[in-house]
């Protein structure tokens, strides 16, 4: 069962294309990370999954509601914080939440339940009465937030959640976003953070007009870098690279001083033999790592790749 | 429901927008104020020959007045057209702001992406415009109206301004000169950036009625009852024409993705 599901999805502004043949199924339940440079196409993307323009070209499905035909549908279904947090100035936090839930179909009394549950959650609760004129870049974040989850939508499109957030708010968000995963929710995060990709995204999509990649983390770095395990020695590690060769699935060694660098295409089925054989030979084991690339070296690779590339 | 409920947020920020509450209500409180207190001057100006004046040959209503009742009367029958104005400038001035505010506020997105469909908005937009520019106008001309009472030379004084063709125009031409000037306003919104853009654009509707004023003040129209209700219902033609058109152009896609 997919929450957002795109088939060749493509959106045009005159001669430009700023979205182009983007297919992707994101099931129930995920946090999908949406990587792309300033200009890709991402805030268009959001903006036709969350029915407020519709497609050149193309179809998709958001929670079983296409876009275009039942962009009305998606509305109701959806959450979305938009770049900007768009609150009104002149009224309180309490007030920009009962009237956006009063937008979002919920009756006043349970417009003002839910306010009053995410003032508490986000850590608002204090300052409900006051104009959001006076809120700082983060206070108006998280009220911009609050108003993304306050009709329980089943899918939530946040577009860089975090920023201008203060440490402990933004660990407050990334666990709002963990708790719409557990509970059920499918998260849709477009953001230039990847550690918080890394910390939050069971899938991830690289995107640059079109999709560059798509994949869970693990999965881009391996795809990108191919997989492998560091084993850090007590004496120098060259003296083991032929035991570690002869090994008939090992797809290449390197040492480098006390280290041996061993590329694998199944490093969690292929370890065990790879650890006993050196050990088996000798070799002074210390330490046994996976080797790991950073996402940002991922997403660096892939956008870098990209911009080499005719568009 | 939700036409209410963009009507209280309405509200909500509009009486914390002082600065706009005065530049609102403040022309509305001169042109009700004004003319009582010129009638007042006027109360003992010193007798003339007016019998041969333009306005008095084509108005029978001021036939055989002395020169201070014609003087009241005719003052008051100018300012008591100026007055429609009111709902025409209130509805233009809150509309830009309500609708081109959602833009630089940058609270149109957010409220685009919630289920609500073009018509609920437009018509919250259009009532919040329309209530307080109609409530407004009526209010004034009730005060107006009690001033001149109050402050007439005679009961021929009063009938003379407070004529039945004036209450006519007020209460069913002003509703539709205040929507045909919302529309504009809500048309113009669609493409430009600045409330007072929009504002001035829709001053064009104020056109119509300063023709008649100035009609009237030659001598060359005296508005009565028939006309009145002829212009009530072109005007409320052209107002739902003027609507059914902003509805048109007002494309929730095109103002997200060409707005900046």
């Amino acid at each position: 069962m997919f929450a957002i599901e795109t088939q060749e999805l493509t959106r045009t502004f005159g001669e430009r294309v700023a979205v182009d043949k983007l297919t992707l199924q994101i099931p129930v339940g995920h946090v999908f990370g949406f990587l792309g440079p300033n200009g890709a196409g991402k805030t268009t993307t959001v903006r036709m999954l969350a029915g407020l323009i519709a497609p050149s070209s193309g179809k998709a499905h958001v929670a079983g509601c296409e876009i275009g035909p039942q962009s009305d549908s998606v509305r109701r279904i959806v959450g979305l914080l938009t770049e900007t947090p768009g609150l009104y100035d002149k009224l309180t936090a309490q007030q920009n939440l009962v009237f956006f839930g009063q937008m979002y179909d919920l009756t006043r009394t349970k417009a003002e339940q839910q306010a009053q549950a995410y003032l508490r959650l986000l850590g608002l609760w204090e300052r409900r009465d006051d104009t959001v004129g006076g809120f700082s870049k983060g206070m108006r974040q998280k009220l911009a937030i609050a108003r993304a989850l306050l009709h329980d939508p089943q899918v939530v499109f946040l577009d860089e959640p975090t920023s201008g957030l203060d440490p402990e708010a933004a660990r407050t968000v990334r666990d709002s976003v963990r708790a719409l995963r557990d509970e059920g929710r499918t998260v849709f995060l477009t953001t230039h953070n990847l550690n918080e990709v890394e910390e939050l995204c069971d899938l991830v999509g690289v995107f640059r007009s079109r999709l560059v990649a798509l994949g869970t983390p693990d999965q881009l770095r391996s795809r990108l870098f191919g997989s492998g395990t560091i084993i850090r020695m007590a004496s120098a590690a060259t003296a083991w690279i032929e035991t570690a060769r002869s090994l008939a699935f090992v797809r290449s060694v390197v040492a480098n001083e006390n280290t041996l660098t061993v590329a694998l295409d199944d490093p969690e089925s292929q370890n065990p033999e790879l650890v006993r054989a050196l050990a088996v030979a000798g070799a002074p084991i210390r330490y046994v790592e996976q080797q790991a690339h950073s996402l940002e070296e991922v997403y660096l690779e892939l956008v870098g790749s990209q911009e080499e590339q005719p568009r | 429901m939700k036409i209410l409920a963009i009507l209280w947020k309405e509200w909500l920020e509009l009486r914390r927008e002082r600065s706009l509450l005065i530049s609102l209500f403040l022309p509305p409180l001169l042109l009700t104020l004004m003319p009582i207190g010129i009638m007042i001057a006027l109360r003992d100006a010193p007798d003339d020959d007016t019998s041969k004046l333009g306005i008095v040959l084509a108005d029978p209503t001021l036939a055989g007045m002395n020169t201070a009742d014609l003087g009241q009367a005719v003052m008051g029958k100018q300012f008591s057209l100026l007055m429609l104005l009111t709902p025409v400038l209130l509805s233009g001035i809150i509309a830009a702001y309500s609708i081109v505010g959602e833009k630089t506020g940058r609270t149109l997105e957010p409220l685009l992406a919630t289920p609500i469909k073009t018509w609920e908005l437009l018509l919250a937009k259009c009532l919040t415009a329309l209530i307080p520019a109609v409530g407004t106008a009526w209010v004034s001309a009730a005060i107006f109206a009690i001033g001149v009472g109050s402050v007439a030379n005679s009961p021929q004084v009063a009938e003379a301004v407070l004529n039945p063709a004036w209450t006519t125009v007020l209460i069913f031409c002003s509703p539709s000169l205040a929507l045909i000037a919302i529309a504009m306003c809500v048309a113009i919104s669609s493409r430009v950036n600045d409330p007072r853009t929009a504002q001035q654009i829709t001053a064009v509707a104020i056109i119509p009625l300063m023709a008649i004023f100035f009609a009237q003040m030659a001598g060359a129209l005296v508005l009565n009852v028939p006309l009145a209700l002829g212009a009530a219902i072109v005007l409320a033609l052209i107002a739902a024409g003027s609507l059914w058109a902003a509805v048109q152009l007002f494309q929730r896609e095109a103002i997200l993705t060409r707005w900046r």
